[in-house]
């Protein structure tokens, strides 16, 4: 589904019918954040390099709905499952001893084992629970999460640069990758024209992967996934076994919230570990359905729109409001706009599904 | 016909919660009482702090006001009871009072002077709102519960 | 189907129910020696909790009935008490009619909020337990935009040791010194040593009474119509939205009197954190009770404060005695809570679809039986 189309066939009304009410008024906000920001007196160039920066950090861990949303699996709430992969992966690379940009391709291989067999155990579970995915999810991301943080304190984890100076033990909860895989990615044929910096390596890794995830969506096991998502009766009547079609949407799914994760931290800077992982599902969610998306339909440009809206909104009403106001209510901003786009996208009737 | 009664029921029993909340808001008003013992001159007259007062709110001793002394209480509506125990002079015979005032309703905190209200002076005279002085702070910091990293704690 | 088989199902389903419960009592048996706590300190403890979070987990039953699941969106109500007491403390208005004042005053914002969720669930059905959950965060914005932005600015308020100092805005914590205790103290009680809120459990006693009564009222009885089945209740004249949303408002204004009754005994609000946990820590505890998802009754509440709270008294001294962290066993109540959720939403959604399948199955048989004829 394309909306420019569709913007340029139905009247006015029409077009806000599909595009969606919220979603407008976010892509209106942006657009007057956009305006305003030279006319308060924030720099322009820096404000875009920011959006492309932090847009290039969370495109991966979007891109992770994206499977499950298409296997009808609905939005994965339990994302924070990937994500614990990608920070086992991480925090082992570095234990090992890797350095350099050798620390992210191993985090990287590291972590597969990890978010294969979690992904494999969680779509399992969800294959149970047919119909309750989403609050499900969300609990089983917050029971991994606290699990976790016991075990970031009682695994043997030894590397200085990691654990408690004075304990000697247990992981701290936020750890610089200063010397390990910071920029890596960004590093990459980096461009830099005054204030104005682009990210080349991130996009680029960022494209590669949402381009691996359209071809597979034109495979042949990609279309029948997109079958299941949107009619598994029909799916079922055409022979495709359903249960391993969403087991496989599940892994990709947590697969990609590992490898999410390591992107954001690479560009971030630190791994943040224990409690973090938390809410991290709530803006990868928001993010694709500001994009487009829906509880059973989302495509890649619902990533890269989402994304950059969302992060949009996320880096600019801070500035633009503070130097119009001196009111920093950018916090609030956010919270009302990306969880009323989520609950939106809950009360819209799916088609099909169900 | 069933309908015009169901609204004036609604419509009564608003009504009485509003009223309610309003005879809350009459005998909830808290205030805090401030008792001075010390020598005030007003209107050309003199009143002298005697040794020491001991204030009594709800046979609560709410300690012993030696000359120069400010004592304190809570209290909870417009009418305001104390017990007094004045000595006047050191090793001098307890002499019991008790005393009840109307509280101003819009005051916070109340400061009566104890000598002027023993020697009957008029409320203007013994009465005075509390200002509590302006403390220059800095700016606090607050910690909003987003929906970002939280601490899922805190039952304690 | 024979007796015999459906002795054992009944059996199996007790086991089932009762596992959570059962896990518990292992969990704090096995913590409560360790934790080296003097039984009296725990009996104190859990008397005390039992009068504070009663009341709120009671507010939970009611979208249970009506088929609703676990009502997350009380944090509603929780937001609706606090803008209560943080008003009723500016007017200076203190002890029990403070409260009083307070609990007024959250009624009708817990009622516009009830029924906008409401109304929100009822579009989202089939989703109401994450649609709540969203809206929970949701209007936790909109508490933000009120509490940190309007009051002050808008909404007068006074007293500097509420507001921030920068003119508009509350403070991280509001303290409510004086309305500390004053219900849970109003009939002094102790006996051996144990603290006993007389007052408090009178007010959670009488909304035991009224949930039983509301039960067989008529809409008490259209609320487990529509939580059975809702085509049949529609069927049967029974206005199916309009009785679902009347489940949430009762629900979110429960809450918010339960969030009064709560923090009258902490002493102070936590302006900005101490709604958010609060769903969360009833729902595990209605659980533990062995409530589930479709099922909660009133034996199940207070066994699950027993239980519940025990364990998490008890966790962070028996996580320090066994690794010698304190902050392991601080962890551990937080999965433990997280994870009894989790379970139970599986147990649920597992026992609905085998149910599904069984139906289809006996209409299958039931096809086939009659085409054999």
């Amino acid at each position: 589904m394309n909306t420019d189309t569709k913007k340029e066939k139905g009247a006015f009304g029409k077009f806000v019918e599909s595009f969606g009410l919220p979603r407008l008024l976010i892509t209106a906000f942006l657009l007057l954040l956009l305006i305003l920001a030279p006319i308060v007196g924030a720099d322009l160039p820096t404000q875009i390099t920011n959006i492309i920066a932090r847009f290039s950090w969370n495109g991966v861990l979007v891109l992770a709905m994206v499977p499950m949303v298409h296997s009808g699996c609905g939005l994965n709430f339990g994302l924070p499952l990937g994500i614990i992969s990608g920070l086992l992966g991480a925090t082992m690379s570095i234990e090992f001893g890797f350095t350099g940009a050798l620390s992210f391709v191993m985090a990287i291989l590291i972590a597969t084992p990890f978010a294969l067999v979690l992904g494999a155990l969680y779509g399992w579970l969800l294959n149970k629970i047919k119909g309750g995915e989403m609050m499900i999810a969300t609990y089983v991301g917050f029971s991994s999460v606290s699990l976790m943080c016991m075990m970031w304190l009682v695994l043997p984890y030894k590397s200085p640069n990691m654990v408690w100076g004075m304990a000697g033990k247990g992981l701290r909860t936020t750890i610089s990758l200063e010397g390990y895989y910071i920029d890596v990615l960004a590093k990459f044929l980096r461009i830099k024209i005054g204030n104005f910096e682009i990210p080349t390596g991130t996009l680029l890794f960022f494209a590669l992967l949402a381009f691996l995830i359209w071809a597979f969506l034109h495979t042949k096991t990609g279309t029948a996934m997109t079958a299941v998502g949107s009619n598994p009766t029909f799916a079922r009547a055409a022979g495709i076994n359903v249960d391993k079609i969403r087991l496989l949407s599940v892994v990709m799914s947590t697969w990609l919230a590992a490898i999410g994760i390591l992107v954001y931290e690479q560009g971030f800077g630190f791994i943040q570990l224990y409690m973090a992982p938390f809410y991290m599902a709530l803006p990868a969610v928001s993010a694709i359905l500001i994009g487009g998306a829906s509880v059973n339909k989302a495509s890649i440009t619902n990533v890269i729109i989402g994304t950059i809206l969302f992060q949009g909104i996320v880096t600019m009403t801070p500035t633009v409001m503070n130097n119009m106001v001196h009111m920093d209510m950018s916090e609030v901003i956010r919270i009302i706009a990306s969880q009323g786009m989520i609950l939106y996208a809950l009360t819209r009737k799916t088609e099909g599904s169900k | 016909m069933k309908s015009t009664r169901r609204l004036l029921i609604r419509l009564i029993a608003i009504a009485a919660v509003i009223a309610i909340a309003a005879w809350m808001m009459v005998i909830g008003r808290g205030h805090t009482i401030y008792f001075d013992n010390k020598p005030i001159e007003a209107n050309g007259e003199k009143y002298e702090a005697p040794y020491q007062i001991q204030v009594y709110v709800d046979d609560e001793s709410m300690g012993k006001l030696k000359e120069g002394d400010r004592g304190m209480a809570t209290t909870m509506g417009q009418d305001f009871k104390m017990v007094l125990h004045i000595t006047p002079e050191k090793d001098a015979k307890k002499v019991g009072s008790a005393v009840s005032l109307k509280i101003p309703y819009n005051m916070d905190g109340i400061v009566i002077n104890l000598p002027a209200l023993l020697g009957g002076a008029p409320e203007e005279v013994y009465q005075s709102e509390f200002i509590p002085t302006e403390v220059e702070e800095p700016e606090e910091e607050v910690d909003i519960s987003s929906d970002e990293f939280e601490m899922p704690m805190g039952d304690e | 189907m024979n007796n015999n088989t459906a002795k054992k199902g009944n059996f199996g389903n007790f086991l089932r129910r009762s596992s959570v419960p059962l896990m518990f009592i292992l969990i704090c048996a096995v913590c409560i020696p360790l934790s080296g706590l003097s039984p009296s300190y725990l009996v104190n403890e859990i008397v005390t909790r039992m009068g504070r979070n009663a009341f709120l987990i009671l507010a939970l039953l009611i979208p249970i009935m009506a088929g609703m699941g676990l009502n997350f969106g009380m944090t509603l109500g929780a937001m609706a008490g606090q803008i209560g007491l943080i008003l009723a403390s500016d007017w200076q208005i203190i002890g029990i009619p403070g409260m009083v004042l307070a609990m007024i005053l959250s009624v009708p914002i817990s009622i516009l909020l009830g029924m906008f969720c409401g109304k929100i669930l009822n579009m989202a059905r089939g989703r109401e337990m994450i649609t709540s959950y969203i809206m929970s965060f949701f209007i936790n914005g909109i508490y933000q935009l009120v509490v940190l932005y309007l009051m002050g600015s808008v909404i007068p308020i006074k007293h500097s040791t509420i507001k921030l100092p920068r003119g508009y805005g509350i403070r991280n914590t509001v303290s409510l010194l004086s309305m500390r205790q004053k219900l849970d103290n109003l009939i002094p009680l102790t006996i051996k040593g144990v603290k006993i809120p007389v007052a408090t459990f009178i007010v959670i006693a009488v909304l035991c009474v009224f949930i039983v009564w509301f039960r067989r009222t008529k809409l008490g009885q259209d609320m487990r119509a529509v939580g059975q089945d809702m085509e049949v209740a529609r069927d049967a004249g029974i206005n199916v939205e309009k009785t679902r949303i009347i489940a949430i408002v009762l629900s979110t204004v429960l809450a918010g009197i339960g969030m009064i009754i709560y923090l009258q005994n902490m002493g102070n609000i936590a302006t900005y954190s101490s709604h958010s946990q609060i769903g969360m820590f009833c729902i595990a505890a209605l659980l533990v009770g062995g409530a589930s998802v479709d099922k909660a009754s009133i034996g199940n509440v207070f066994l699950g404060v027993i239980l519940f709270h025990l364990m998490f008294i008890v966790a962070p001294r028996a996580g320090a005695a066994i690794t010698g962290d304190s902050m392991i066993g601080e962890y551990f109540r937080v999965f433990v809570s997280y994870a009894v959720i989790t379970v139970a939403l599986i147990m649920y959604e597992t026992a609905k679809r085998s149910e599904k399948k069984q139906g289809g199955e006996q209409l299958k048989q039931a096809q086939l039986e009659e085409e054999s004829k």
